[in-house]
Protein backbone atom coordinates (compact mmCIF):
# COMPACT_ATOMS: atom_id res chain seq x y z
CA UNK A 1 0.00 0.00 0.00
CA UNK A 2 2.63 2.43 0.97
CA UNK A 3 4.58 1.60 -2.15
CA UNK A 4 1.62 2.49 -4.37
CA UNK A 5 0.96 5.88 -2.93
CA UNK A 6 3.35 7.52 -5.35
CA UNK A 7 1.16 6.65 -8.35
CA UNK A 8 -1.86 8.77 -7.25
CA UNK A 9 -2.99 10.60 -10.39
CA UNK A 10 -3.56 14.28 -10.49
CA UNK A 11 -7.10 13.61 -11.77
CA UNK A 12 -9.47 11.37 -9.82
CA UNK A 13 -11.08 8.89 -12.19
CA UNK A 14 -13.57 6.32 -10.93
CA UNK A 15 -13.02 2.69 -11.79
CA UNK A 16 -16.30 1.52 -13.37
CA UNK A 17 -15.42 -2.16 -13.77
CA UNK A 18 -16.96 -3.38 -10.45
CA UNK A 19 -20.15 -1.47 -11.19
CA UNK A 20 -20.31 -3.02 -14.65
CA UNK A 21 -19.84 -6.45 -13.05
CA UNK A 22 -22.73 -5.81 -10.70
CA UNK A 23 -24.97 -4.49 -13.48
CA UNK A 24 -24.31 -7.56 -15.64
CA UNK A 25 -24.92 -9.91 -12.75
CA UNK A 26 -28.23 -8.16 -12.02
CA UNK A 27 -29.18 -8.32 -15.70
CA UNK A 28 -28.40 -12.04 -15.91
CA UNK A 29 -30.23 -12.68 -12.64
CA UNK A 30 -33.40 -11.01 -13.89
CA UNK A 31 -33.20 -12.74 -17.28
CA UNK A 32 -32.83 -16.14 -15.64
CA UNK A 33 -35.52 -15.69 -12.98
CA UNK A 34 -38.11 -14.07 -15.22
CA UNK A 35 -41.03 -16.29 -16.15
CA UNK A 36 -42.78 -15.43 -19.33
CA UNK A 37 -46.55 -15.60 -19.39
CA UNK A 38 -47.55 -18.44 -21.63
CA UNK A 39 -50.88 -19.94 -22.40
CA UNK A 40 -51.94 -22.95 -24.40
CA UNK A 41 -55.44 -22.67 -25.65
CA UNK A 42 -58.12 -24.62 -27.49
CA UNK A 43 -60.26 -22.81 -30.04
CA UNK A 44 -63.93 -22.74 -29.15
CA UNK A 45 -66.46 -21.25 -31.53
CA UNK A 46 -68.81 -18.65 -30.12
CA UNK A 47 -72.52 -19.17 -30.71
CA UNK A 48 -73.78 -17.91 -34.06
CA UNK A 49 -75.65 -14.61 -34.00
CA UNK A 50 -79.25 -15.09 -32.94
CA UNK A 51 -81.35 -16.36 -35.85
CA UNK A 52 -85.09 -16.76 -36.05
CA UNK A 53 -85.86 -20.04 -34.31
CA UNK A 54 -87.83 -21.50 -37.21
CA UNK A 55 -84.81 -21.14 -39.48
CA UNK A 56 -82.89 -23.53 -37.28
CA UNK A 57 -85.73 -26.01 -37.51
CA UNK A 58 -85.67 -26.05 -41.29
CA UNK A 59 -81.93 -26.59 -41.56
CA UNK A 60 -81.27 -29.27 -44.13
CA UNK A 61 -77.78 -30.11 -42.85
CA UNK A 62 -77.88 -33.21 -40.67
CA UNK A 63 -76.69 -32.53 -37.16
CA UNK A 64 -75.11 -34.38 -34.33
CA UNK A 65 -76.81 -32.89 -31.31
CA UNK A 66 -74.84 -33.19 -28.11
CA UNK A 67 -76.87 -32.02 -25.19
CA UNK A 68 -75.34 -31.29 -21.81
CA UNK A 69 -77.96 -30.92 -19.10
CA UNK A 70 -77.92 -29.18 -15.75
CA UNK A 71 -76.18 -32.06 -13.98
CA UNK A 72 -73.59 -32.42 -16.77
CA UNK A 73 -75.12 -35.55 -18.26
CA UNK A 74 -74.23 -35.85 -21.92
CA UNK A 75 -76.69 -36.99 -24.55
CA UNK A 76 -75.56 -37.59 -28.13
CA UNK A 77 -78.53 -37.65 -30.51
CA UNK A 78 -80.80 -38.74 -27.69
CA UNK A 79 -78.53 -41.43 -26.37
CA UNK A 80 -77.06 -40.88 -22.93
CA UNK A 81 -73.32 -41.31 -22.78
CA UNK A 82 -70.28 -40.28 -20.78
CA UNK A 83 -67.43 -37.97 -21.71
CA UNK A 84 -65.10 -40.78 -22.76
CA UNK A 85 -67.56 -42.12 -25.33
CA UNK A 86 -68.44 -38.78 -26.94
CA UNK A 87 -65.76 -39.15 -29.58
CA UNK A 88 -66.87 -42.68 -30.49
CA UNK A 89 -70.47 -41.50 -30.71
CA UNK A 90 -69.56 -38.58 -32.94
CA UNK A 91 -67.53 -40.84 -35.22
CA UNK A 92 -70.34 -43.38 -35.41
CA UNK A 93 -72.93 -40.80 -36.46
CA UNK A 94 -70.44 -39.19 -38.81
CA UNK A 95 -69.85 -42.51 -40.53
CA UNK A 96 -73.57 -42.70 -41.29
CA UNK A 97 -73.99 -39.08 -42.36
CA UNK A 98 -70.55 -37.69 -43.27
CA UNK A 99 -71.58 -34.09 -43.87
CA UNK A 100 -73.24 -33.66 -40.50
CA UNK A 101 -72.42 -30.76 -38.24
CA UNK A 102 -71.94 -30.95 -34.50
CA UNK A 103 -74.17 -28.87 -32.27
CA UNK A 104 -73.26 -28.68 -28.62
CA UNK A 105 -76.29 -27.56 -26.70
CA UNK A 106 -75.51 -26.74 -23.11
CA UNK A 107 -77.72 -25.93 -20.20
CA UNK A 108 -76.75 -22.50 -18.80
CA UNK A 109 -75.70 -24.09 -15.51
CA UNK A 110 -73.68 -26.89 -17.11
CA UNK A 111 -69.96 -26.83 -16.38
CA UNK A 112 -67.78 -25.20 -19.00
CA UNK A 113 -65.13 -27.87 -18.48
CA UNK A 114 -67.51 -30.45 -19.94
CA UNK A 115 -68.14 -28.26 -22.98
CA UNK A 116 -64.43 -27.79 -23.59
CA UNK A 117 -63.90 -31.55 -23.32
CA UNK A 118 -66.71 -32.20 -25.82
CA UNK A 119 -65.20 -29.70 -28.25
CA UNK A 120 -61.88 -31.47 -27.77
CA UNK A 121 -63.55 -34.80 -28.56
CA UNK A 122 -65.00 -33.23 -31.71
CA UNK A 123 -61.52 -32.05 -32.69
CA UNK A 124 -60.29 -35.60 -32.16
CA UNK A 125 -63.11 -36.90 -34.34
CA UNK A 126 -61.92 -34.62 -37.14
CA UNK A 127 -64.05 -31.51 -36.71
CA UNK A 128 -61.71 -28.56 -37.24
CA UNK A 129 -64.76 -26.43 -37.96
CA UNK A 130 -68.46 -27.03 -38.10
CA UNK A 131 -69.12 -27.18 -34.40
CA UNK A 132 -71.74 -24.88 -32.96
CA UNK A 133 -72.17 -24.11 -29.33
CA UNK A 134 -75.57 -22.96 -28.16
CA UNK A 135 -77.19 -22.52 -24.81
CA UNK A 136 -80.48 -24.24 -24.23
CA UNK A 137 -83.23 -21.73 -23.65
CA UNK A 138 -85.13 -23.53 -20.91
CA UNK A 139 -83.17 -22.26 -17.94
CA UNK B 1 -12.44 16.54 -22.26
CA UNK B 2 -11.88 14.40 -19.24
CA UNK B 3 -11.83 11.37 -21.46
CA UNK B 4 -9.09 12.73 -23.65
CA UNK B 5 -7.03 13.71 -20.66
CA UNK B 6 -7.46 10.26 -19.21
CA UNK B 7 -6.45 8.56 -22.43
CA UNK B 8 -3.36 10.67 -22.58
CA UNK B 9 -2.61 9.73 -19.01
CA UNK B 10 -3.23 6.03 -19.66
CA UNK B 11 -1.08 6.05 -22.77
CA UNK B 12 1.66 7.78 -20.90
CA UNK B 13 1.33 5.65 -17.75
CA UNK B 14 2.55 2.13 -17.23
CA UNK B 15 -0.98 0.62 -16.95
CA UNK B 16 -3.27 0.42 -19.99
CA UNK B 17 -6.91 -0.05 -18.91
CA UNK B 18 -9.80 -0.03 -21.37
CA UNK B 19 -12.25 2.81 -21.04
CA UNK B 20 -15.57 1.15 -20.15
CA UNK B 21 -17.72 4.26 -19.92
CA UNK B 22 -19.08 4.18 -23.54
CA UNK B 23 -19.93 0.49 -23.17
CA UNK B 24 -21.76 1.22 -19.93
CA UNK B 25 -23.67 3.98 -21.73
CA UNK B 26 -24.72 1.57 -24.46
CA UNK B 27 -25.72 -1.14 -21.97
CA UNK B 28 -27.89 1.28 -20.02
CA UNK B 29 -29.51 2.63 -23.16
CA UNK B 30 -30.34 -0.94 -24.28
CA UNK B 31 -31.72 -1.74 -20.83
CA UNK B 32 -33.93 1.35 -20.85
CA UNK B 33 -35.05 0.62 -24.41
CA UNK B 34 -36.17 -2.90 -23.49
CA UNK B 35 -37.88 -1.71 -20.31
CA UNK B 36 -39.80 0.96 -22.20
CA UNK B 37 -40.83 -1.22 -25.14
CA UNK B 38 -41.81 -4.25 -23.05
CA UNK B 39 -45.49 -5.06 -23.14
CA UNK B 40 -46.76 -6.32 -19.86
CA UNK B 41 -49.52 -8.85 -19.52
CA UNK B 42 -52.03 -8.15 -16.81
CA UNK B 43 -52.78 -11.40 -15.04
CA UNK B 44 -56.30 -11.94 -13.72
CA UNK B 45 -54.86 -13.16 -10.44
CA UNK B 46 -57.31 -15.92 -9.58
CA UNK B 47 -56.50 -19.59 -9.33
CA UNK B 48 -58.43 -21.65 -11.83
CA UNK B 49 -58.47 -25.30 -12.83
CA UNK B 50 -57.92 -25.60 -16.55
CA UNK B 51 -59.38 -28.41 -18.62
CA UNK B 52 -57.02 -31.04 -19.98
CA UNK B 53 -57.40 -31.29 -23.75
CA UNK B 54 -55.47 -32.83 -26.64
CA UNK B 55 -55.98 -30.17 -29.30
CA UNK B 56 -54.29 -27.05 -28.07
CA UNK B 57 -51.90 -24.54 -29.44
CA UNK B 58 -49.74 -21.90 -27.83
CA UNK B 59 -51.50 -18.55 -27.91
CA UNK B 60 -48.98 -15.87 -28.68
CA UNK B 61 -48.49 -13.05 -28.54
CA UNK B 62 -50.70 -12.82 -25.50
CA UNK B 63 -52.60 -9.64 -24.97
CA UNK B 64 -55.57 -9.91 -22.66
CA UNK B 65 -56.36 -12.59 -20.11
CA UNK B 66 -59.88 -13.03 -18.84
CA UNK B 67 -60.48 -15.46 -16.01
CA UNK B 68 -63.74 -17.08 -14.98
CA UNK B 69 -63.42 -18.73 -11.61
CA UNK B 70 -65.36 -21.67 -10.25
CA UNK B 71 -68.13 -19.40 -8.95
CA UNK B 72 -68.54 -17.97 -12.47
CA UNK B 73 -67.13 -14.58 -11.50
CA UNK B 74 -65.16 -12.77 -14.19
CA UNK B 75 -61.75 -11.35 -13.31
CA UNK B 76 -59.60 -9.10 -15.46
CA UNK B 77 -56.39 -7.52 -14.18
CA UNK B 78 -56.98 -8.70 -10.58
CA UNK B 79 -60.35 -6.98 -10.48
CA UNK B 80 -63.78 -8.54 -10.50
CA UNK B 81 -65.71 -7.41 -13.54
CA UNK B 82 -69.44 -7.70 -14.04
CA UNK B 83 -70.57 -9.35 -17.31
CA UNK B 84 -71.85 -6.01 -18.62
CA UNK B 85 -68.48 -4.33 -18.09
CA UNK B 86 -66.44 -6.99 -19.89
CA UNK B 87 -66.77 -5.37 -23.31
CA UNK B 88 -65.76 -1.96 -21.97
CA UNK B 89 -62.76 -3.39 -20.08
CA UNK B 90 -61.55 -5.31 -23.14
CA UNK B 91 -61.82 -2.16 -25.26
CA UNK B 92 -59.82 -0.23 -22.69
CA UNK B 93 -57.09 -2.87 -22.55
CA UNK B 94 -56.98 -3.11 -26.32
CA UNK B 95 -55.71 0.46 -26.41
CA UNK B 96 -52.56 -0.57 -24.55
CA UNK B 97 -52.21 -3.78 -26.49
CA UNK B 98 -53.72 -3.52 -29.96
CA UNK B 99 -52.35 -6.81 -31.26
CA UNK B 100 -52.30 -10.19 -29.66
CA UNK B 101 -54.63 -12.90 -28.53
CA UNK B 102 -57.42 -12.75 -26.02
CA UNK B 103 -57.40 -15.88 -23.88
CA UNK B 104 -60.28 -16.90 -21.64
CA UNK B 105 -59.17 -18.86 -18.61
CA UNK B 106 -62.36 -20.70 -17.77
CA UNK B 107 -62.44 -22.89 -14.70
CA UNK B 108 -63.80 -26.35 -15.41
CA UNK B 109 -66.54 -25.76 -12.84
CA UNK B 110 -67.66 -22.37 -14.12
CA UNK B 111 -71.09 -22.21 -15.69
CA UNK B 112 -71.59 -22.50 -19.42
CA UNK B 113 -73.76 -19.39 -19.38
CA UNK B 114 -70.91 -17.13 -18.22
CA UNK B 115 -68.45 -18.68 -20.65
CA UNK B 116 -70.80 -18.29 -23.60
CA UNK B 117 -71.58 -14.75 -22.52
CA UNK B 118 -67.89 -13.80 -22.47
CA UNK B 119 -67.31 -15.56 -25.78
CA UNK B 120 -70.16 -13.66 -27.40
CA UNK B 121 -68.73 -10.40 -26.12
CA UNK B 122 -65.28 -11.16 -27.56
CA UNK B 123 -66.83 -12.23 -30.85
CA UNK B 124 -68.79 -8.99 -31.03
CA UNK B 125 -65.67 -6.89 -30.36
CA UNK B 126 -63.04 -8.78 -32.34
CA UNK B 127 -65.05 -10.79 -34.81
CA UNK B 128 -63.04 -13.81 -33.74
CA UNK B 129 -64.53 -17.07 -34.95
CA UNK B 130 -62.62 -19.19 -32.46
CA UNK B 131 -62.13 -18.02 -28.92
CA UNK B 132 -59.03 -19.24 -27.11
CA UNK B 133 -59.90 -21.20 -24.00
CA UNK B 134 -56.89 -21.79 -21.81
CA UNK B 135 -55.93 -25.44 -21.39
CA UNK B 136 -53.61 -27.17 -18.98
CA UNK B 137 -49.94 -27.23 -19.95
CA UNK B 138 -48.12 -30.49 -19.20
Amino acid sequence: MRGRSHSAPEEANVDLTPMLDVVFILLIFFIVTSTFAQEEAIGLEPPPPPAPPQEEQTQSVPAILIYVDESNLITVNGRATDIGSVRANIERVRAETPESQVIIQAHPRAKSGVIVLIRDAAYNAGYRTGVNLVLSQDS
Amino acid sequence: MARRKRQAYAAGGAEDDVNLTPMLDVVFILLIFFIVTAQFIKEPGVAIIRPEVDNKAAAKPLAILIAINEDSEIYIDKKKVSPEEVAFTIKQMREDNPRGEIVVQADVNSSAETLVDVMETINRLDGATAINISAKIE
